[in-house]
């Protein structure tokens, strides 16, 4: 799923383009949140005591409607208009991926099945939650549920990330919201992530800034998507043996994968090998021109709507045998959260004031002490182990 | 500004507060607030402060001097980088500017606060009204324009040149009113659509500005 190590390098090399902090720093706000992903975390975490999903009485599996109405009710809590985006069909260049996803899948069916006959409970569990798979009707379901809530939703022609970064570019919302890190590669602004964690973990809210990111790459936006493809995207095959600092190195030295590609052809030492089928030009072309529904499409134009007690309490009550006074509850919340009065951000109203060039030159010095000085720890760390580990056969 | 940028506070103090006061370039020092709070709680309510900062400084210093005893104390707070992004604020003629005294604005923010989370203010020829409504009620208070001869500082004042009406957050005001203490009128500054201006006034020229963004009904 998403770019391999992409966090780490942004972290490495922008730090300041990472901003950590409450959900509720973000009320006010519409965010476009992947449904799909989102849905399939649901299926993985949303577990009851005995580690098996949630299931209501005719064993009809609950676990994802459960996580997007309660972890949909925190966020509208906490003043944010969510808005979700569901996959459509995958391109094509993803078959190759989801082929592989697909076998993981049934190998560890197969695995979960054997754990059952021999395994520990832990076990069960591990190979259980890895045999998730979103179909059709968890999707429908979630949309009925979403359509019952007054919360709106939009299929995506394609790919859920891509429709996300376009209304985020658009400005129909503040930010796209995903766990996959190529949302920053689809060209949006702002990206959030742990939006749609429990509570209970108490994971911060993290906030990508793409500007940021390229400029503490040096990078721009082409370069960006060819070091993404190189890392390792989700349409082609990583190189073997190269990483992330590898990766960021040969596209800061040669500028461009064409380049790259053309010095490992010719690399006299043969360091790294392409894979056989690499179409690296077509994975580009889906970064910068994905299918999507653009911004000013009737389709979407969203409205949040009041919520459907009655409808609510029928489906999920009824239906998926939930607490009604829970249900009930959650939906006065968001009836409430609806009626009143929105709070205004400042930033409506007074606009930032563009940093002068001593200021970011002193930012970009400060950010590479830093960089040097945790590098210089991790070696301090690294010989401190080495010497640690050496010490005790010296002394034998 | 606050972590969600709702509410912002911006203090003057002009050269005339200070005696001497020395600045040879512009320079910004970033100072935790908490910290900031435990060293001036090491001074004493009479002491004379000096404030000190070097050329490219990694620290503030603080130097209290008691008037009535030859006491020196001295502190030094390490600065911080404050990567918060500033907002500029410009200058806006305001349709709605009431002053009035400051124990009274405080009076009217605490008792609505009891009431309800945010207050309705209401500007218009005849007067300005402080509304509210929650679970329990509602309730307003409403204040004309006033003069008293012998106490000026009890004068309430309206100038207006169109009537506004803005929603605020309650919980914020009353943060506001703490700094009743520092100046016994307030100034309010209002428009419709731009956020909250409450000024209290300092000595010599100095101020301490806060702004509010108003709660606003939905758009769609």
């Amino acid at each position: 799923m998403g770019i391999k190590q992409l966090a780490q390098v942004i972290k490495d090399h922008a730090p300041d383009a990472i901003k950590v902090g409450e959900i509720k720093n973000h009320f006010g706000r519409k965010v476009a949140i992947d449904a799909s992903m989102s849905i399939y975390s649901f299926l993985v975490a949303v577990r009851g005591n005995d580690g098996q999903q949630l299931m209501n009485e005719e064993g009809e599996t609950t676990s994802h409607l459960m996580g997007m109405f309660y972890r949909t009710l925190r966020i509208v809590d906490n003043g944010i208009k969510p808005l979700y985006v569901f996959d459509g069909a995958p391109p094509k260049l993803k078959s190759g991926e989801l082929a592989k996803r697909f076998a993981r899948k049934a190998e560890a069916t197969e695995a979960a099945e054997e754990a059952k006959e021999t395994g520990t409970a832990e076990e069960v569990e591990k190979f259980s939650r890895r045999t998730v798979r979103v179909t059709r009707e968890h999707n429908d379901e979630c949309k009925r549920l979403l359509t019952l809530m007054g919360v709106p939703f939009i299929v995506a022609p394609t790919e859920a990330e891509a429709q996300c970064a376009v209304l985020a570019r658009a400005g129909k919302v503040y930010a796209a919201a995903s766990e996959d890190m190529d949302t920053l590669c689809f060209d949006s602004p702002i990206l959030l992530r742990h939006l749609t964690f429990s509570e209970q973990k108490k994971e911060p809210i993290q906030e990508f800034f793409l500007d940021r990111v390229l400029a503490g790459l040096a990078m721009d936006r082409h370069q960006f998507v060819d070091l993404c493809i190189l890392l390792g995207c989700d349409y082609v095959d990583p190189i073997p043996k190269i990483g992330p600092s590898t990766a960021v190195n040969l596209i800061r030295e040669h500028g461009s994968l064409e380049k790259v590609v053309e010095f490992i052809q010719n690399d006299p030492k043969h360091r790294y090998t392409l894979p056989d089928d690499w179409p690296y030009k077509d994975a580009r072309e889906l970064f910068f021109d994905p299918e999507v529904r653009p911004a000013d499409h009737p389709e979407c134009d969203f409205k949040w709507n009041a919520p459907d007690v009655e409808g609510l309490v029928k489906f999920l009550v009824t239906e998926k045998g939930f607490s009604e006074d829970r249900v009930r509850n959650a939906a006065q919340r968001l009836n409430k959260n609806l009626k009143t009065a929105q709070q205004a951000r400042l930033e409506g109203f007074f606009k930032p004031v563009q940093k002068t060039d001593d200021e970011v030159a002193s930012l970009k010095r400060k950010n590479e002490e830093k960089r040097a000085e945790s590098k210089k720890k991790q070696r301090v760390e690294a010989k401190a182990k080495k010497d640690a580990k050496a010490k005790p056969r010296g002394t034998a | 500004m606050d972590n969600s940028h709702v509410a912002l506070v911006s203090m003057m103090l002009k050269a005339e507060s200070f005696s001497p006061f020395r600045c040879d370039r512009n320079i910004a020092l970033g100072i935790n607030l908490t910290s900031l709070m435990k060293v001036l709680r090491c001074a004493q309510n009479e002491d004379i402060l000096t404030l000190k900062a070097q050329d490219a400084p990694d620290v503030v210093n603080l130097v209290f001097e008691s008037s009535e005893s030859d006491r020196i104390s001295e502190y030094d707070i390490k600065l911080m980088d404050i990567d918060q992004e500033h907002l500029g604020i410009p200058e806006t003629e305001y349709a709605a500017t009431i002053t009035m005294p400051s124990a009274e604005f405080q009076r009217i923010c605490r008792d609505l606060m009891a009431l309800s989370e945010s207050v309705a203010i209401e500007a218009t020829k005849d007067g300005v009204k402080f509304s509210c409504s929650g679970d329990i009620g509602n309730g307003a208070v409403t204040l004309r324009s006033h003069q008293n001869v012998d106490k000026p500082e009890l004068n309430v004042d309206i100038a207006l040149s169109e009537p506004v009406a803005l929603t605020f957050s309650l919980k914020y005001l009353v943060n506001f009113c703490k700094a009743s203490g520092l100046s016994s009128t307030v100034k309010l500054c209002l428009s419709n659509e731009v956020p909250l201006l409450v000024e209290y006034t300092l000595a010599s020229n100095s101020y301490l500005r806060f702004y509010l963004a108003p709660k606003i009904g939905d758009e769609e």
